[in-house]
């Protein structure tokens, strides 16, 4: 490259650190205000802490339930994660590989799904949960979220379509059966879009607000995102203990993000590209 | 036989997603619809058919006309001002200056953790009282008084399209991003041969090539918009009065806060009928559209 072309490249750096400081900002704001008293938050919230101080953080883990409600999260999403990916990864199954008009059939039905909000059918789905006795039990909530399993169909389907037919045709010449064909030779060869679905449904059941909210509530079943919602009015005052409850809150997220974040751009660049 | 029962144990494969469908999906829907014609209020067993009732009631309920034409707006006002923010970001970040791992970081993280969340740190920010972050701000740089960020109707509607919109351009470059590094080089190359100069090179290059991408990122932008609920529920609770209510929100509100199932069935099915509209015009259009550059 040209040393003008560099130049200019430096020029980027300069131009878009404003920006990137203002997107930053609000995260620098709750970490910083961790640190500090009620008072000195009140008085400078944008300053560092006059007195770094550490007690919000104890006080936190003493006064709030956060590690339950991390558990709860933990073992909702697990759980309806697995139970997503298996579900939608069987029915692409007879779909590619055994099409008929049956199957034809199943996957015009799914495809609706894709235009139908959860919102749209949540009056009726309240009073179903509630005759099924599934309201204010996690299980209940990750038998809701199964219905997720239609989009991780449809992402398995378009990958499976690009498994050689040859190989489940040798297997049957072997003695393979339906269901062992599955499982021992294509479920094993779905592990890159299996990844991309277990992303893509983690992140919506984690942050997931609304299900919760209407779904669970006694506190001791309470999502993280549902604790911090409770959090926000028991500390209407308090903002310092609040913060370090978003934070805390954030560290898992953060970690997700570092580890995951080229699955996640690998992923929205596929759906993407195939539109 | 053996044939039937193979093909047996092929469809047992898709008898758990079709329960869960029918049950959790459809099953709703089509009650849904049923219930929006009655006077259902979730308690007494004897419900009559009222005909169009509900219906007509949603064009005269404050909340559900206000709760439609704030969703609207914010859905719009959002997938606007992402596409014109994500778009340029986009190719600043496909450039390759130093600090551009740090700035792809930065933009892409709050796509990650949860509107609610989110919406809630914000909420320190944009506080009305004159402890909030930024009316210290403009307090001690420019000497303007406290501003209503959160509480007067048009900039309450305005402030939670802007952290929406810090949420979640982010990822929408990325997804730019894919389609610009999917445009081989040499189209720039011989454009520049041809004595195109970068600002022809993007017009006539880069943009008709980024079409599909933004028909996805669009749709992706519509249907999420409408769907709005955590960001002005945490930032505003729907205020002041009912001018940030979004259609989630009045749904719950009517529906199970008030029992009234009749009236938010008849809005569940309003709801639907316009995310299907929105979805099959955007589509439509836009997929004209990549034609036309193309």
């Amino acid at each position: 490259m040209t040393k003008t072309f560099k130049k200019r490249l430096w020029i980027l750096d300069i131009l878009m650190l404003p920006a990137g400081l203002i997107a930053f900002f609000p995260f620098y704001l709750i970490i910083v205000n961790t640190f500090k008293t009620m008072q000195d938050a009140a008085r400078s919230p944008m300053a560092l802490p006059s007195k770094w101080i550490f007690k919000n953080y104890v006080q936190v883990f003493e006064e709030t339930s956060i590690l339950r409600s991390f558990l709860n999260s933990l073992t909702i999403t697990a759980c309806s994660v697995v139970l997503i990916v298996l579900i939608g990864a069987m029915a692409a199954y007879p779909v590619v590989f055994n099409a008929n008009r049956l199957t034809r059939f199943a996957m015009l039905y799914l495809l609706a799904g894709f235009m139908i909000p959860f919102q749209a059918t949540l009056i009726p789905l309240f009073q179903l949960m509630s005759d099924l006795h599934l309201i204010d039990k996690i299980y209940g909530l990750i038998i809701l979220y199964m219905s997720g399993s239609v989009f991780v169909f449809f992402l398995m389907t378009g990958y499976m379509k690009s498994i050689p037919r040859e190989l489940p045709e040798a297997a049957v010449i072997d003695g393979c059966s339906v269901g062992g064909i599955f499982w021992r030779i294509i479920f094993p060869l779905l592990k890159p879009i299996t990844i991309t679905s277990i992303i893509f449904q983690t992140m919506w059941i984690w942050n997931d607000f609304l299900a919760p909210m209407l779904f669970l509530n006694s506190s001791s079943k309470s999502t993280l995102v549902l604790q911090i919602y409770k959090a926000k009015g028991e500390f209407t005052v308090d903002w310092p203990m609040f913060m370090t409850l978003t934070v805390i809150t954030l560290v898992p997220i953060f970690i997700f993000f570092i580890i995951m974040q080229k699955h996640i751009v690998k992923g929205i660049a596929a759906g993407a590209v195939k539109g | 036989m053996v044939k039937f029962v193979r093909q047996l144990q092929f469809q047992l494969f898709l008898l758990p997603i079709l329960a869960i469908y029918s049950l959790f999906t459809i099953y709703p829907l089509i009650k849904s619809f049923f219930l929006s014609f009655t006077n259902f209020d979730g308690y007494t067993e004897a419900y009559d058919f009222i005909g169009l009732k509900n219906y007509v009631r949603i064009f005269s309920d404050d909340a559900i006309t206000s709760a439609i034409s704030y969703t609207l707006f914010f859905t719009f006002g959002k997938a606007l001002l992402v596409t014109l923010l994500a778009i340029p970001l986009a190719m600043i970040l496909d450039q390759k200056f130093l600090t551009r791992n740090i700035h792809r970081a930065i933009f892409f993280f709050p796509s990650i953790p949860s509107g609610l969340l989110l919406a809630y740190i914000w909420g320190f920010i944009l506080a009305p009282i004159g402890s909030g972050v930024l009316n210290t701000v403009l307090r001690e740089l420019f000497n303007i008084g406290p501003q209503p960020w959160l509480s007067a109707p048009l900039l309450a509607k305005l402030s939670t399209i802007v952290v929406a919109t810090w949420a979640i351009t982010g990822w929408h470059a990325v997804l730019y991003l894919a389609f610009l590094q999917s445009i081989p080089k040499d189209y720039y190359e011989a454009a520049s041969i041809d004595g195109a100069n970068r600002l022809q090179q993007i017009r006539f290059i880069t943009f008709p090539l980024l079409a599909p991408a933004m028909t996805v990122s669009v749709m992706l932008l519509l249907t999420g918009g409408l769907k709005v609920f955590e960001i002005p529920f945490a930032l505003t609770k729907g205020g002041p009065g009912y001018e940030t209510y979004s259609i989630t929100q009045v749904i719950v509100l009517r529906g199970i806060s008030e029992t009234q199932y009749g009236l938010a069935s008849a809005m569940s099915i309003v709801f639907f009928l316009i995310v299907l509209a929105i979805a099959i015009f955007q589509v439509t259009v836009m997929q004209r559209r990549e034609q036309g550059i193309q």
